[in-house]
């Protein structure tokens, strides 16, 4: 006897399992349904196949507008997060310190702050700097917020590495430097891809930190935030949204299933 | 350098906000100073916690019932001895990776008095058109239906993580003792998987406790919650940064209170490895 699980609650379990995965793709593919209706409104009964809603936001530019300061701030806030990530990973692995404990909560702490919070507090430290507000304020605060999760991911992979790799390098003569660009850098890569991809989708899509510190020009989901007040807007918005939610899903798997292959490879 | 970073970027505002929570620092020219005021104020008006006490139920609902749900799904992936169980995994958890703002999109297109579901049922005659359920959208229940749908592929995972782990020889010994599945499961696997469970509680109840994105947009007035609050306190109709400051402190005090006493539960390397 399995003691686990009986045949029969496999069976209900796979059934559950189902039903919950309808649930959750169910609204996208509501959706994608409802991008080529042919209506002003996304009501049924459907009124005909159309790709009209695609056309319109493919030459609307302030949406295009809004993609490309999305893809500039996921850009660099990503690579801004994943080379303070990197840092930090090796400083927690490496090497030996006071405080050490100390400086990993601080490290990973905000994974549990409020957005709604963080958000406030950066708008009163750039409002009492006297900083004006605009995509390097996003940039920085999205910094923050990726920070850790870089760290989650790149910190494993340095510890599966053999560090007795660094102390040869270094026992042959290369500097801390050299041996970071030749061993350590090319060993943890697949950790760093991810964690930069990782660090890209949460920017790109964050919405309650940037709220509080955007300036005039804006990203793509504070864009989208707006349009959902306008329903005229909306067909054209689920258009948009089934682009981004296929691409994001696409990019996902994929990343996930590139990561294990390279893991399997690198061992 | 990371650490200098989150110093100021992270700190030092928090450090700020809290400044002006006790009058150090004034949105307005004038009087400064030290004062408890504003949190005497806060503690005794009752408002603000009547509505903090709110969002604690309405998240304590969300994380409990996406946990029962959640649970049951990480148990047929890490113990039913499935083949493909990664994949499934990866098939569960892939929306939570997508934006969104777009997933709660989707359900304002289906909620609303003109969405996908009430058109559906006027287009079948089961209500008659002019006569929406309005109750779907602008309401707690969309403010906790769509909470729950955005946080309930992401529990699964500590949940799974716990249950994997699980040293299976542990049950067979129980089956040879001659324990009944459900008392395997009572016994052994459910406090075995515990640790996973209130790892996936917080990891939900603590972002929906200060949620106001998914409450602005598909919560009306009844699904106001305290997230919101602050929000508009900081807005532009009539600031209050003083009083703002508080309710953000007072959040932040019970979410930091809340991860120190969990802490042990909390680890997200763990999750984050797998």
């Amino acid at each position: 006897m399995d003691v686990a699980i009986s045949n029969k609650g496999a069976w209900a379990l796979r059934v559950f399992f189902l039903l919950v995965v309808v649930f959750l793709y169910a609204p996208i593919v509501i959706l994608l349904i409802f991008s080529f209706n042919n209506s002003d409104v996304p009501t049924f009964p459907l009124s005909g196949f159309t790709f009209h809603w695609y056309r319109e936001f493919a030459s609307n530019s302030d949406l295009r507008g809004a993609l490309e300061t999305s893809a500039i701030v996921a850009s660099l806030s990503s690579l801004g997060a994943v080379v303070l990530g990197v840092m930090a990973s090796l400083a927690l692995t490496r090497r030996v310190f006071r405080g050490k404990a100390a400086a990993s909560a601080l490290l990973l702490s905000p994974l549990v702050i409020p957005y709604v919070v963080f958000g406030i507090s950066l708008l009163l430290l750039f409002h009492q700097l006297g900083v004006q507000r605009g995509l390097l304020t996003v940039v920085i605060g999205h910094i923050v917020i990726s920070l850790p999760y870089t760290i989650l991911v790149i910190v494993p992979r340095l510890e599966q590495i053999d560090s007795s790799l660094e102390e040869a390098a270094y026992d042959l003569g290369a500097s801390r430097l050299r041996t970071f660009r030749s061993i350590t850098l090319p060993l943890i890569l697949p950790a760093v891809v991810s964690a930069f991809l990782i660090a890209f989708t949460t920017s790109f899509d964050e919405y309650a930190v940037a709220s509080f510190v955007i300036g005039t020009r804006v990203t793509f989901p504070i864009y989208l935030y707006s349009a959902l007040r306008f329903p005229s807007q909306l067909p054209q918005v689920i258009a948009v949204a089934v682009v981004v939610l296929l691409v994001s899903l696409v990019v996902v798997i994929g990343a996930e299933l590139g990561r294990r292959t390279a893991e399997r490879r690198v061992g | 350098m990371p650490l200098a970073w989150l110093v100021v970027f992270f700190v030092l505002p928090i450090a700020i906000v809290a400044a002006y929570s006790f009058n150090v620092y004034s949105l307005y020219p004038g009087q400064h100073g030290f004062t408890l005021g504003a949190w005497s104020s806060f503690i005794h008006s009752g408002v603000y916690l009547r509505l903090f006490w709110k969002s604690v139920q309405m998240s304590l609902i969300v994380s409990a019932v996406i946990v029962v749900l959640a649970y049951p799904l990480a148990y047929y992936l890490a113990l039913s001895g499935t083949k493909r169980k990664y994949v499934l995994l990866l098939v569960l958890i892939a929306p939570f990776l997508t934006s969104y703002l777009l997933r709660v999109l989707a359900w304002k297109v289906i909620l609303g008095d003109e969405g996908v579901i009430n058109s559906f049922l006027f287009w079948t005659g089961i209500r008659s058109p002019g006569h929406p359920i309005s109750a779907l959208l602008y309401s707690r229940f969309a403010v906790i239906l769509v909470l729950g749908y955005i946080w309930l592929p992401f529990v699964a995972l500590p949940i799974f993580v716990s249950l994997e782990s699980l040293d299976r020889r542990l049950l067979e010994a129980a089956g040879d003792l001659g324990a009944s599945r459900l008392q395997a499961f009572r016994r052994v696997t459910l406090p075995l998987s515990l640790p996973g469970v209130i790892a996936a509680f917080l990891f939900v109840f603590i972002p929906t406790l200060g949620e106001f994105v998914t409450p602005s947009l598909v919560g009306g007035t009844t699904g106001y919650m305290y997230g919101n609050q602050i929000v508009d306190l900081f807005g532009t109709g009539f600031p209050d940064w003083e009083t703002g400051a508080v309710l953000a402190i007072f959040l932040l005090l019970v979410v930091t209170i809340l991860t120190v006493v969990f802490s042990r539960f909390l680890q997200p390397r763990q999750v984050a490895t797998d």
